[in-house]
């Protein structure tokens, strides 16, 4: 990854996280106030249902009281009191009045407690009213919840009792309104929040007993989620709230909040749970807006920091890139490379640096390629010096030995001048090889590239060594190709890869003077081609293995420490590398990389069809 | 002298003839203005309900070969004689000369005979000369008196659906359920009529009614009977007949098994009668327990009509499990629904589980059905609307009666609450407002008196 | 008008005594009226108390057994009485024994009831803890019986004369009796002629009257006497003659010839008692009506002329008063006023009386009355007596209440008296009363 790259991600990444991180901060921010202003908001929207309960209650004890004062009332009253037996006329007196009054529930009940009239179950007259044991401590007191028994079903409602009494005998009026959902929708409640009730009849939850005045609306809210509030309110007998979520839709939430309302008698049960609920989607709206608009400022912020960033990141990689290419071209051996200062930044600085660096470095490469030639020279004169010290020894031996000889007879003289003649022209000869050697080395010829098959050329020299590995007299070596399948063609000149190959095994036949196993193998690596030649000789080390490639160095007692110099050269001249690897008395791998080389091969192919073609053109 | 007269005549006006009022003798002409509950969709007396309105719309129509009056007395009507043969299966009736349909056209023996057979069917009906002669089945004593029933009334069915009777009035404009003009036939065979013209609003509620007959839009309005006490009160001139109509409670089915008349036995002894008289019905109508009022058997004071709650539990508890019964009312008739829930109520004390239902399909329901002032036509009518067995009536005796309602009330199918009266206010305006004791109006008797000064 | 009464009183027996103007006649009446019926049934109640106790004593069998009656009928205290001992006699009779009711072996409770046709007699037999037994008969009660109201014997006093259960038009008394013996009876359908004999009306002849037309409702007739024939009948759109002699036929002829407002006795020589006459009377009091065939009024149209005045408005019915020098006419007219026309002038007033008045002419007060109407809607109608010192009318007696709807008012023959028809409403029978002035007290 570039570097610039790397600046520009380094950037964005920076930009994008504080971004978020300052968006999640002020979105928890606004969302913790505007929780807190909602708690607020819905704690008075409870206290004004509550309130307007309250009224409801006072509302309904009010027309109660004008009931009980009515003139009929009165009149009935003063019936009551004359003849307590005969009420029938009165029987549905309380349904027109409930109508007029807009009461659900009333009843007339006689100081002993008999029903005279009652609007919610007009057949009960004559019947004893259980639900109160003693009227005159309920008369006057603020509206309870009550459950009145109906005809086929009951029924909870808020009740007022009072009293009309115009003699010795008092006349009970009650009267009530019905929870149900005229009564819930009456209430005056904000657009967002609406009233439930459920009454609480029997042991488990059931939805029947929910009273929903909105159960009409569009979004489907099936009573059984409220169940586990209710159940838990139930238990705890306590003030409850809690998130209800009807749909996959989270606008669709609604905040409950429960309260347990108990009847006025003695047990103070809970006759009815009231379960106001406010609706989320203002929030959960104001949420959204809120967390769209972040995003949207987030993602401009880091679009824009990616194109500043990217501007900059320009602005400030384009001299590294300029020093970076440079010291690329310096690493590729173009030591002439420069880069253009501009300005006094620590860039420019380092770009000047790096031009004086370079200059200082050809300055330096040419005094080392003098020095390493003088040393090449040195060393070419002590090998060459030693080289052909070694025949020349002999011959001054031999020579010495001769002119003895001349003073001895005659047959012993011939004697041991044939037998100096023969040593004579035997190291003549050695001096002979030797110089050719030289001279070999130094008339290292060009490759000369075509498309060679690496596999036939290792199989080619495993084969000529092959009588070699298994003469007689000398421990057998054994040889082993690994081969892999498919390599493709590489361009390279097959005479000096044979040769260098050729080396390379007879350096390994030497490591093994007490035999072994050596291992040619081929190998594709991505765009190169390896060449394994392991022994399991001696091995190498690890000061033999830096020095093995200098030339003239040499391990073995006649070696003229050209071979593995020859084999670097011809590989170096493919473009490819040779390493070594080697543990001593385990043996010694050398590794040939070989570009596969498909411009050259292509170069090749076009090179040779002309010729080809006139060749055959030629010979017919 | 003259001032002295003068007061004199004041005084004595005062002390004397306080409500006198101007007129005494009938006066021709004037549209008199009906408002009623009931909203009958067909004035064919044949059709299958059987009410008072019913009854008393069609006979101002329609007229009957036989006749009862309100002592269930037989009275020559369309025919003015009948004989039978001596089986009492062929019966003759000889149709009164002259009398004419409304449209005009005559009616002859085979013109009745045609109205009869096209009403029933299953009676073989012919004619010779001036005289109809029906031929049934078994003998029957009291066919005269079933021929007296209003569902057996000439009428003339034209192709058209227009009916055509020998009535007092004739059809001027009829709008099924909701509005019924009459007007006065001239030529009626027993005198025109008083009025001009009747003009009936159907399916009025009771409120609307008296409204109505407040603003003067309403001369004559029925009373359902737990207002007659109240309306007689506020001053309205109430006029009622005897106590007609059965209110009972009728089981769909008969008692499967011996405990089940049981339980109906303790239904039966745990309904407080009085209290529903004294309260739901205002005083009005007659708590029985028979199926025929008292003031037309003379007995029905034997069957006793107080609650014995101690007796109903008593029989209850012979019976190990109780079923939840349902009974059904009138969904139009505040009254019955008021009764039916008492009667549940009451049920309760006896723990008897009784459900009020306006679903028709109930095992009990609270039943009104019209009697008619002939005894034994009562009889074979409530049997007939209970859907009872034909009972069993040798004759008109008081014994003879007992025995046959002794037996349709054994099979308790049958439990009798009430007899209520029929009802009507008439304003001051309208005179000769009377209802027979058998419930009808005779609104050809009415007159029209000038309103008041 | 009132409501209908349920089980109201059963009329009884008519009451043919009439005539009696005096106290004591009065009195006698009351009795007679108390006793007959008494004298009528005591000997009727023994079949059925036999029947009862048999039937009775089939279930109990003799023995000692508690009886309780119980009365539940119209009958009077002392019917019941009658009853209750000649059950008790007939219960004795059958071998069963009184008791109390600790002593007895059975309870029988017998109520006496009545049905519209019959009287029913219960008896619920109770014998130990067994449900009770319930026995009946009914015994067939009398029909087309009424019984008259009492009168107030104020100024007016009415004397019944003869009921039926259908409609009667008129009554003639056909002799001079205070009493009448000799009665004829315009119905609807016929003229009946009664004799009294042996104090019971013995119907002597039935003469129909044959008519083409049908009646209009609210029928109304009147019965004249005459010189030459028995009687003549006066019906809308028609007039029939009965013949004076033997065999009694009635003609009858469509006819639209006026009706005589005044009986002839008033229209031809004055009675003595009058006093005085004059032609002008006998002239104005011989004026008919034309009455309307289809209808229950009169057209308006007089003949001959009640002065300057040949038509009036359509009345129900007239009263003539006669002055010194013209006779007062009074028309009930059809709106409700009463025009008090003297051949110059024709007054409307508003009197509030019904649509029947009759002048009667006595020999106390001013000399004549005009008997007027009136409509109580509670109860029944009544009759009240007018003069006219001038041309206002002052009442000179009590109301008299009458049980039902008056629906005839015709002055008699004779002038003195009027007849009274009235339709009992208890029993929906018709009543015809002589209605006179006592002017002795």
């Amino acid at each position: 990854m570039s570097f610039r790259r790397k600046l520009l991600l380094l950037f964005a990444l920076t930009v994008a996280v504080s971004v978020a991180a300052v968006a999640w901060l002020v979105s928890a921010m606004t969302r913790r106030a505007f929780q807190l202003t909602n708690d607020q908001r819905t704690a008075a929207l409870v206290t004004q249902f509550q309130r307007q309960f309250a009224q409801q209650g006072d509302e309904i004890a009010r027309r109660v009281e004008l009931i009980a004062g009515s003139e009929p009332i009165s009149r009935m009253a003063a019936a009551v009191e004359r003849s307590p037996g005969d009420l029938g006329g009165y029987f549905d007196m309380t349904r027109s009045l409930a109508e007029g009054y807009r009461l659900d529930f009333l009843e007339f009940v006689d100081s002993k407690g008999t029903i005279i009239s009652s609007a919610q179950w007009p057949a009960k007259f004559g019947y004893p009213e259980s639900a109160f044991a003693n009227f005159s401590a309920w008369a006057n007191q603020p509206a309870f919840l009550k459950h009145e028994e109906l005809q086929d079903s009951a029924a909870l409602g808020l009740f007022a009792v009072r009293t009309a009494r115009v003699g010795e005998h008092p006349l009970y009026v009650i009267g009530g309104r019905r929870l149900d959902k005229s009564f819930l929708s009456a209430l005056d409640l904000p657009a967002d929040i609406r009233a439930l009730l459920y009454q609480n009849r029997g042991d488990h939850f059931s939805p029947e007993w929910v009273i929903d005045p909105t159960a009409n609306s569009t979004i489907v809210r099936l009573p059984e989620k409220l169940a586990p509030l209710i159940d838990a309110v139930r238990q705890e007998n306590r003030e409850m709230s809690v998130v209800v979520h009807w749909t996959g839709n989270k606008a669709d939430d609604e905040l409950f909040h429960a309260f347990p309302l108990r009847g006025a008698d003695k047990d103070r049960a809970v006759l009815a749970i009231l379960l106001v609920a406010n609706s989320r989607r203002g929030w959960v709206e104001l949420e959204r807006r809120i967390r769209d608009s972040a995003m949207l400022v987030g993602g401009g912020g880091i679009l824009l920091a990616v194109i500043l960033g990217s501007w900059a990141a320009a602005r400030v990689t384009r001299p590294v890139e300029q020093l970076a290419m440079a010291a690329q071209d310096v690493a590729g051996g173009n030591w002439n490379a420069r880069v253009e200062v501009s300005g006094h930044d620590e860039v420019a600085q380092l770009a000047d640096s790096f031009n004086r660096m370079t200059a200082e470095l050809l300055t330096q490469k040419e005094r080392l390629v003098q020095a390493e030639r003088v040393a090449a020279w040195r060393e070419l004169a002590r090998r060459l010096a030693h080289e052909l010290k070694n025949p020349l020894f002999p011959l001054q031996l031999t020579v010495e030995n001769l002119l003895r000889a001349r003073q001895s007879g005659p047959q012993q003289f011939e004697e041991i001048f044939n037998e100096s003649s023969t040593t004579l022209l035997a190291e003549i000869s050695n001096l002979k090889t030797i110089v050719s050697r030289f001279s070999e080395f130094s008339k290292m010829p060009q490759p000369q590239m075509e498309s060679v098959q690496i596999n036939d050329l290792v199989r080619g020299v495993a084969q000529l060594f092959q009588a070699q590995f298994e003469a007689p007299g000398r421990p057998a070596i054994q040889c082993k190709l690994e081969l892999a399948n498919g390599i493709e063609p590489i361009a390279a000149d097959p005479q000096l890869l044979h040769r260098a190959l050729s080396n390379l095994v007879l350096n390994a036949m030497d490591a093994m003077p007490q035999g072994g196993a050596l291992t040619l193998r081929t190998l594709r690596r991505y765009d190169k081609v390896a060449i394994e030649i392991a022994d399991t000789g001696s091995g190498l080390t690890r000061e033999e293995c830096e020095r093995i490639f200098t030339p003239y160095y040499t391990s073995k007692q006649h070696g003229t420490g050209l071979g593995l110099a020859i084999v670097q050269s011809v590989v170096s001249d493919h473009g490819g590398t040779i390493s070594v690897s080697s543990e001593p008395g385990r043996g010694t791998t050398f590794v040939i990389e070989l570009l596969m080389g498909k411009e050259k091969l292509q170069t090749i192919a076009a090179k040779d069809s002309p010729a080809k073609v006139s060749a055959s053109g030629g010979l017919g | 002298m003259r001032r002295f007269v003068w007061l004199w005549l004041a005084i004595s006006s005062l002390v004397g003839a306080q409500c006198a009022l101007s007129e005494t003798r009938p006066q021709y002409g004037g549209t008199l203005h009906v408002s009623l509950h009931a909203a009958p969709g067909s004035l064919d007396p044949a059709s299958a309900t059987d009410s008072f309105e019913l009854r008393n719309l069609t006979s101002l129509l329609f007229e009957t070969m036989v006749e009862t009056d309100d002592a269930g007395r037989l009275r020559p009507g369309l025919s003015s004689s009948w004989q039978s043969g001596s089986n009492q299966r062929r019966w003759q009736f000889r149709l009164r000369r002259g009398i004419k349909f409304h449209d005009g056209t005559l009616l002859t023996a085979e013109g009745a005979a045609a109205a009869l057979r096209a009403a029933n069917p299953a009676w073989r009906v012919l004619s010779e000369a001036d005289q109809v002669i029906i031929e049934l089945d078994a003998p029957n004593a009291t066919f005269p008196a079933e021929l007296a029933l209003r569902r057996h009334a000439i009428v003339k069915r034209n192709s058209d659906g227009s009916l055509a009777g020998t009535g007092p009035f004739h059809i001027s404009d009829w709008q099924p359920g909701k509005k019924l003009s009459l007007a006065a036939e001239e030529s009626y065979w027993r005198g025109r009529p008083f009025v001009d013209a009747i003009e009936i609003e159907l399916g009025k509620n009771t409120h609307d009614q008296q409204l109505a007959f407040e603003l003067g839009r309403a001369q004559l309005i029925d009373v359902p009977a737990e207002q007659v006490h109240r309306d007689a009160m506020a001053g309205y001139h109430a006029i009622s007949s005897q106590p007609i109509e059965l209110l009972a409670l009728v089981f769909t089915r008969e008692a499967q098994s011996p405990e089940e008349k049981a339980l109906r036995e303790a239904l039966a002894l745990s309904i407080e009668r009085s209290s529903i008289r004294n309260v739901l019905l205002q005083g009005t109508g007659q708590p029985t327990a028979s199926i025929l009022p008292n003031w037309m058997n003379g007995y029905g004071f034997v069957f006793p009509t107080d609650a014995n709650l101690s007796a109903a539990r008593h029989a209850r508890e012979q019976v190990r499990a109780t079923p939840a019964w349902t009974i059904s009312y009138d969904a139009g008739d505040g009254l019955s629904r008021l009764i039916a829930e008492r009667v549940t109520l009451n049920a309760r004390d006896a723990e008897l589980n009784l459900q009020p239902t306006s679903n028709s399909s109930a095992d009990v329901r609270l039943a009104r059905i019209p009697l008619t002032s002939d005894a034994r036509s009562a009889l074979v009518e409530v049997a007939r609307a209970a859907d009872l067995p034909m009972p069993k009536i040798a004759s008109d005796s008081a014994d003879d009666l007992y025995t046959a309602e002794s037996a349709m009330l054994s099979s308790r199918r049958l439990i009798p609450l009430f007899h209520l009266p029929v009802n009507y206010a008439c304003a001051a305006t309208v005179k000769a407002c009377q209802v027979s004791s058998s419930g009808a109006w005779n609104l050809q008797n009415v007159w029209l008196g000038p309103p008041k000064p | 008008m009132r409501s209908a009464v349920y089980n109201s009183a059963i009329p009884k027996v008519i009451n043919p005594a009439a005539g009696m103007a005096s106290g004591v006649r009065l009195l006698t009446f009351f009795l007679f009226v108390l006793a007959l019926p008494l004298c009528v049934h005591a000997a009727d109640w023994n079949a059925p108390e036999q029947q009862l106790a048999h039937k009775i004593v089939a279930i109990t069998g003799p023995g000692a057994i508690a009886v309780t009656i119980d009365n539940r009928s119209t009958l009077g205290q002392r019917e019941v009485e009658i009853v209750s001992n000649g059950l008790r006699a007939a219960l004795e009779a059958t071998g069963i024994r009184s008791a109390t009711p600790e002593q007895a072996v059975a309870t029988v409770a017998i109520s006496l009831s009545e049905n519209p046709r019959a009287y029913v007699w219960v008896a619920e037999i109770h014998q130990g803890s067994a449900a009770p037994v319930v026995v009946m008969i009914s015994a067939v009660r009398p029909e087309g019986t009424t019984l008259a109201h009492d009168s107030v014997p104020l100024m007016l006093r009415k004397t019944a004369v003869w009921s039926q259960q259908d409609r009667i038009l008129d009554v003639l008394a056909l002799d001079d009796a205070p009493t009448p013996a000799h009665i004829a009876v315009l119905s609807a359908e016929n003229i009946s002629l009664y004799r009294m004999q042996n104090a019971k009306w013995t119907l002597e002849e039935s003469l129909a009257i044959v008519h083409a037309r049908p009646w209009p409702r609210d029928l109304r007739g009147r019965l004249f006497s005459a010189k030459d024939h028995l009687l003549d009948a006066y019906l809308p759109g028609m007039i029939c003659h009965a013949t004076a002699s033997a065999p009694l036929a009635l003609n009858c002829r469509e006819s639209d010839d006026p009706w005589p407002l005044a009986p002839i006795s008033l229209t031809s020589s004055a009675p003595p008692s009058f006093g005085t006459s004059s032609a002008a009377q006998s002239a104005v009091m011989s004026t008919s009506a034309f009455f309307a065939s289809s209808r229950n009024f009169f057209t308006g149209a007089l003949a001959p002329s009640v002065g300057k005045f040949s038509t009036v408005a359509k009345f129900f019915s007239s009263a003539a008063i006669s002055r010194e020098k013209y006779v007062l006419w009074l028309f009930a007219s059809v709106d409700g006023q009463v025009h008090l026309v003297d051949g110059v002038t024709d007054q409307a007033a508003r009197l509030n009386w019904g649509s029947d008045i009759a002048s009667v002419k006595t020999g106390c007060g001013a000399g004549w009355q005009v008997l007027a109407t009136s409509s109580d809607t509670q109860n029944g109608d009544q009759v009240r007596a007018f003069e006219f010192p001038d041309r206002d009318p002052v009442p000179v007696s009590a109301a008299m209440d009458f049980p039902g709807e008056i629906t005839a008012l015709w002055t008699e023959s004779k002038g003195d008296t009027a007849i009274a028809v009235v339709q009992n409403r208890e029993s929906g029978e018709y009543e015809a009363v002589r209605l006179a002035v006592a002017c002795n007290q």
